[in-house]
């Protein structure tokens, strides 16, 4: 058998530091693109998680007219009895936890500062709240029964300079169109580890909300979230009904959905970047290797190597220097990968409560998320341009006349 | 038995609007186990003599015949299989590969032939010994005197058993000691192994080992002596 893939690795051991170089350079590109891609899987994943455990839940059932641009608190646009339908609800297969929430845009008042706030109204004994629950770090957890007190967030607490015990001024929008006004204390604050929400969100246990939106027990909404993410259309189909509007994560989350597909399109656009920039590296190797051997290309002629052969020896030589670097670049990347993954890359707070996250609701850590699926794609992405790349100098390598290489000295 | 025969072969370059006559209407025949000179001054046309048997280029006109097989319109992946078997080179530069060492140098041709691993290292060794470098298979071409090259592109060119040795020069780049040398180790193995031996030279030398001596002048054969 005629072992043209011997000759192309001895070849490649000719000029050890070139080889090594480019192998390196195929490595470099696809440790990175792996990088890329995973951080930038596990901060969208993370972002969408949050947000559906945070913001949306998997399902909302909303009165149809309701609008969430204007927050209306107007009776016509809240749901009537949302105790009932949450009981409902939470009844069906696969929901966790299913539970009124009424929202109202507000205005938190200190003595020397002004900040507005969405204003949040809770049955604080749902499971639905368990991160805020669970992000408590000083004071406590709202009661259902709590007449004058209030959650905030620690970084929005900080902001105002205020802490547990202190006392706050808010203003907020009612049914009737007109704000109201009262001064609640703060009973503990919470930290979810997203600066916009911890920045942006006040609580307030649900009957308290509705006295003082005077929106007499109706919500804004029913918050279900559910087992699993795939549960989602059989949960919402079931509660569809007239005059309501049943959203899933998928139509509360779109501009982040959206989002997210053009940051993929982006990335995407760099990988090709990256190894076209490899490719580049491959094709200037092997151009100057297949020059550096005219003549030899012309004795291998001599000896009866066939054009094909010879480029055939010149593709080996590249997928040989292809493997080799995609393997270093799996393994580089991969244990890069699982740095990010456990550690995380810390793009700080300033970074991600930013009104970008307003979308994408980031921690202030990105942590790498390794997809198996990615790694393949990107590998096999790696070995095709780095043998695309090869393919201009095989042949010129395989048409060389033997008289004209072998002239050549 | 005729192993090359040249009918009426002209080769003309072509550089530019410039036509060349390399060579000029030459009939020749050449037999199982001669040891021929062709010789003739710069030019004359041998280079360009060799790469025609050689088929490694084709005639303008005229006709080539290798082993009365006519290689005149073979098609360049033909003339490929045709060398790989039947014709072995020796060039004037030390054409050895040069990351390869000696023993992967011989083995080269017969890998491209496909033959088998074990009678692949006893062909090596057996020629390495031949011409006289067995101690030296494992040193690279920068690690080897000219003659030892030379002598090693000799084992290789005899690799594959082939029925035909073209050397161009093989002598020119070698002191008087190391060309006398690789000269009688072609002789030698053309006694040996009955192979043909045609090479291009000017040197009188070297002209004094052919049996044969073919003289060349600007394209025409000028005279076609038996030695022996």
């Amino acid at each position: 058998m005629f072992r043209l893939w011997k000759i192309a690795y001895r070849d490649l051991g000719r000029n050890r530091r070139r080889s090594v170089l480019t192998m390196a350079a195929v490595a470099l590109g696809l440790a990175l693109v792996l990088v890329l891609a995973s951080l930038s899987r596990g901060a969208i994943e993370a972002a969408l998680k949050n947000s559906i455990r945070l913001d949306t839940g998997h399902v909302q059932v909303r009165a149809a007219s309701y609008d969430a641009e204007k927050v209306s608190l107007a009776w016509e646009d809240l749901l009537d009895d949302p105790q009932e339908f949450a009981a409902r609800a939470q009844a069906l297969e696969g929901v966790v936890a299913a539970s009124p929430v009424l929202w109202a845009s507000g205005i938190l008042e200190t003595r020397d500062q002004t900040i507005s706030v969405k204003v949040v109204g809770i049955d604080p004994l749902s499971e639905a709240y368990a991160p805020f629950r669970e992000g408590l770090v000083a004071g406590k957890f709202l009661a259902p029964d709590d007449r004058s007190g209030l959650l905030v967030g620690q970084r929005l607490a900080h902001n105002l300079g205020l802490a547990v015990g202190g006392r706050v001024s808010l203003l907020a929008n009612t049914a009737d169109g007109q704000p109201d006004e009262a001064v609640f204390a703060i009973r503990g604050l919470y930290d979810t580890g997203i600066p916009y929400y911890d920045e942006t969100t006040v609580f307030l246990p649900l009957a308290k909300a509705q006295a003082f939106t005077r929106t007499a027990g109706r919500a804004s909404a029913i918050f279900i979230l559910a087992r699993h993410k795939e549960a989602t259309e059989t949960i919402a189909e079931a509660l569809r009904a007239p005059g309501l509007n049943v959203l899933t994560w998928r139509d509360l989350n779109e501009i982040m959905l959206q989002a997210s597909a053009m940051s993929a399109s982006i990335l995407n656009l760099m990988n090709l970047v990256v190894l076209a920039v490899v490719a580049i590296v491959i094709a200037n190797t092997l151009l100057m290797s297949v020059f550096e051997r005219t003549r030899e290309m012309g004795i291998l002629a001599a000896l009866g190597m066939k054009g094909r052969q010879i480029l055939l020896m010149v593709l080996l030589e590249a997928g040989m220097l292809g493997l080799a670097g995609i393997v270093l670049g799996l393994l580089v990347g991969g244990l890069s990968v699982a740095y990010f993954a456990t550690a995380g890359l810390y793009v700080g707070a300033e970074v991600t409560s930013t009104a970008t996250s307003a979308i994408l609701a980031y921690g202030d850590t990105i942590y790498a998320r390794f997809s198996l699926p990615d790694a393949a794609s990107s590998a096999i992405a790696a070995l095709a341009i780095t043998l695309l790349a090869s393919l201009y100098p095989a042949w010129l390598a395989a048409r060389m006349e033997p008289i004209e290489a072998l002239r050549a000295l | 038995m005729q192993v090359i025969q040249l009918q009426d072969v002209t080769r003309v370059y072509k550089i530019g609007e410039v036509e060349t006559h390399a060579l000029r209407g030459v009939t020749l025949t050449v037999e199982t186990g001669e040891f021929s000179a062709l010789v003739g001054p710069s030019g004359s046309g041998k280079t360009t003599m060799l790469q025609l048997m050689g088929c490694l280029d084709r005639p303008t006109s005229g006709s080539v015949y290798v082993n009365d097989q006519d290689v005149t319109r073979l098609k360049p992946n033909q003339r490929a299989d045709l060398r790989k078997g039947t014709i072995g080179f020796v060039f004037q530069f030390f054409a050895l590969i040069p990351g390869l060492t000696a023993y992967e140098n011989v083995e080269l041709p017969l890998l491209l032939t496909g033959e088998k691993s074990k009678a692949r290292r006893e062909r090596v060794h057996e020629l390495l010994e031949a011409v006289g470098l067995a101690d030296r298979a494992r040193h690279r071409p920068d690690q080897m005197s000219g003659g030892e090259q030379q002598r090693v592109a000799i084992a290789r060119a005899l690799a594959t058993r082939p029925l035909l040795i073209l050397a161009d020069e093989p002598t020119a780049n070698l002191d008087t000691d190391n060309g006398r040398q690789v000269m009688e180790i072609m002789q030698r193995l053309n006694a040996e192994t009955g192979t043909t031996f045609v090479f291009a030279t000017h040197d009188p030398r070297v002209v004094s080992f052919a049996r044969r001596v073919i003289e060349l002048r600007d394209g025409r054969v000028t005279e076609n002596n038996q030695h022996a």
